[in-house]
């Protein structure tokens, strides 16, 4: 499995804990406005718990931009080798 | 000037936009300058010593930022500083025109201190632009706003269809707007931005100034001490509720329209509110300009903050369903009700703006808390929302309409009449007239504790009548963003995929039949503008 897969894989089961739903799927094309719940609130805590996970920082200022699902991915990417 | 007032309607508009787009036939740059002015000119209409405070904050704040775009990259720490001294002076600028007195006030009220008040006159819009102005500083530290010049920074400021009760907007959103515009009259902006101005108008003034007149007299005996019967209570509270919100969706409306006049699309702000399933959806619905603003500047920073501090101490972070109570409370529970506080205190200097946002922030946080329990016992979500909607509607609707009386009452122990009158604590109560024709049945209802009323039949009628049309139009019909989806009303809406009958039936076109629809509504709006009435969101 690639480590984008990977990633989703795990960013997906973090949603699935969030919001309570195991019916969750992502994709790097998934945005906020497709999965039911995931509003501007819970938003904040799916990245919270995606630093945790990874052991990352973003940029306040890329958390507020990123276009969809992928972008995080990326961002973890980089975050790591920062 | 207000936008529901002949002169604006008459004078100002017409020439504003004549001038714009002649102007913008010759050269864009003269008609966005003209536009830019036009704004200066409706902002000092109204007191034109204002323009000699908005101006030089203008002028600083845009010093700021070039300062802080020279930094930029090579000393992050420097730009910092200056955002920090540039948030710093335009909370003080507002500080000192709202809450001075407020904390004067307050200060006199806790330690019998002697502090002098004075009565200043909030600047308009104040509140609205301060925000704006602190995420254009934030926006440039992060580095999402490439390239302005003063006349871009004053058009952002100024534009004069948001500018004094929002929608708040972002720099990084309008100025690709006014950069593209084509600044020439075009038949579907001038027809969408009609249809948008003419329904808000109609809303203002035929459905929401009515009931002004209805409530006004009920908040004002609560604020006397006079007790209220259940009928009265629930009346001021429905009432009220309904006012603000075809009040502020109308000035919605309108804002959005004026500004597609111009070729420019706003941000949504106003989305069927009242038909909202639970506080948090409520929240994404009503001003939603306001939210969007309070979360990415403060909740979303405060929170990351937050977290990374517990993550450096070891402890859990907020993960859902696997959560414990500690990061429950400091992770959502502590943001959320600082968040909401702030929204309180941002909406007016005054104890019942403090309880409402705080009110508000509780609701918040229990509908937070249900999302954590309710999966562990109904781990099903699309079968609840299915089956619990409509009590998760009621349950909003009812909190919203109790918090809104904080909203309106004069004072605190004013919004705790109504609210006692609203459980029943005053009795029930009949118009006098009514009671009159019963006979020995009013004897028996004496007994049940129903006692005849100051309310005359006429108003009780007219009340529940007002109150029952209002409420079926506002749960029931597509609002305008809806109507209009194919014609993008708000920046970013888009039709919905599968609209319902009415909706369909109800959708918006550049029709025949439309424009006759438009003009009767443009109409009966004209000819209700009567008596000045202000925008209730005017005063924040």
């Amino acid at each position: 499995m690639s480590d984008e897969q990977e990633r989703l894989t795990t960013l997906t089961q973090i949603l699935r804990d969030l919001l309570g739903d195991d019916s969750i799927v992502l994709t790097a094309a998934t945005v906020r406005d497709d999965i039911p719940g995931w509003d501007s609130f819970s938003y904040i805590n799916f990245i919270v718990a995606v630093e945790a996970e990874y052991g990352v920082r973003f940029r306040i200022a890329d958390v507020e931009s990123f276009p969809d699902v992928g972008a995080i991915v990326a961002a973890i990417g980089t975050a790591a080798r920062r | 000037m207000l936008f529901n007032s002949y002169p604006f309607l008459f004078g100002f508009l017409p020439i504003v936009l004549a001038g714009f787009y002649a102007l913008g036939a010759r050269n864009r740059e003269w008609a966005l300058l003209w536009l830019t002015a036009a704004s200066l000119l409706f902002y000092a209409w109204w007191r034109p010593v204002n323009v000699l405070l908005i101006a030089p904050s203008i002028l600083i704040n845009y010093g700021l930022a070039r300062a802080m775009e020279r930094t930029g990259q090579d000393k992050p720490g420097h730009t910092k500083i200056i955002l920090i001294a540039g948030i710093i002076f335009n909370l003080c600028f507002l500080g000192y025109f709202k809450y001075l007195n407020f904390l004067g006030g307050a200060l006199n009220d806790a330690f019998g201190t002697g502090f002098v008040l004075t009565q200043l006159v909030l600047p308009l819009g104040i509140s609205f632009i301060t925000f704006q102005k602190i995420a254009f500083l934030v926006d440039i530290q992060a580095g999402r706003v490439s390239r302005f010049t003063l006349r871009d920074y004053g058009l952002f400021v100024l534009f004069f269809p948001q500018l004094i009760a929002g929608p708040i907007v972002h720099y990084r959103e309008m100025m690709p707007q006014f950069r593209a515009a084509s600044c020439r009259f075009d038949a579907t902006d001038a027809a969408v931005g009609l249809t948008l101005f003419s329904i808000g108008l109609a809303k203002k003034l035929i459905l929401a100034d009515p009931l002004s007149r209805l409530v006004a007299p009920l908040y004002g005996h609560a604020a006397a001490g006079v007790p209220q019967s259940l009928t009265e209570a629930w009346i001021a509270a429905l009432g009220f509720t309904l006012q603000i919100y075809f009040d502020f969706s109308g000035y919605t409306d309108m804002a959005l329209g004026l500004a597609r006049f111009f070729g420019i699309k706003l941000p949504m702000n106003f989305n069927s509110p009242l038909k909202a399933t639970s506080i948090i959806d409520f929240w994404l619905r009503w001003h939603i300009s306001l939210t969007r603003f309070l979360t990415a500047y403060i909740y979303n920073p405060m929170t990351l903050a937050l977290s990374r501090r517990r993550m450096a101490l070891g402890k859990p972070v907020f993960g859902g369903r696997n959560t414990n109570l500690s990061a429950f409370l400091v992770m959502l529970a502590m943001p959320t009700l600082l968040t909401m506080l702030i929204s309180g205190v941002w909406h007016g200097a005054g104890y019942t703006f403090i309880l409402w946002g705080l009110l508000h922030g509780v609701l918040l946080c229990v509908n937070h808390a249900w999302r954590l329990i309710r999966p562990r016992f109904w781990p099903d979500t699309k079968r609840y929302n299915r089956r619990m909607a409509p009590i998760g509607f009621l349950l909003t609707f009812l909190s919203v309409v109790f918090a809104m009386v904080l909203f309106r009452a004069p004072t605190v122990s004013a919004a705790v009449m109504v609210w006692k009158g609203m459980i029943g604590s005053y009795g029930a109560a009949l118009p006098q007239a009514v009671f009159a024709r019963l006979g020995v049945v009013a004897e028996g209802l004496t007994a049940l504790g129903i006692h005849p009323a100051w309310t005359s039949g006429t108003l009780l009628v007219e009340a529940t009548l007002r109150i029952g049309v209002l409420l079926l139009i506002a749960l029931l019909m597509p609002n305008t963003l809806e109507m209009l989806a194919p014609y993008e009303p708000a920046l970013g809406v888009k039709p919905a995929k599968d609209p319902a009958w009415l909706r369909r039936r109800l959708s918006w076109a550049p029709s025949g039949a439309w424009a006759v629809g438009v003009a009767c509504i443009a109409l009966a709006g004209i000819l209700s503008l009567g008596e000045l009435s202000e925008f209730l969101y005017w005063q924040f």
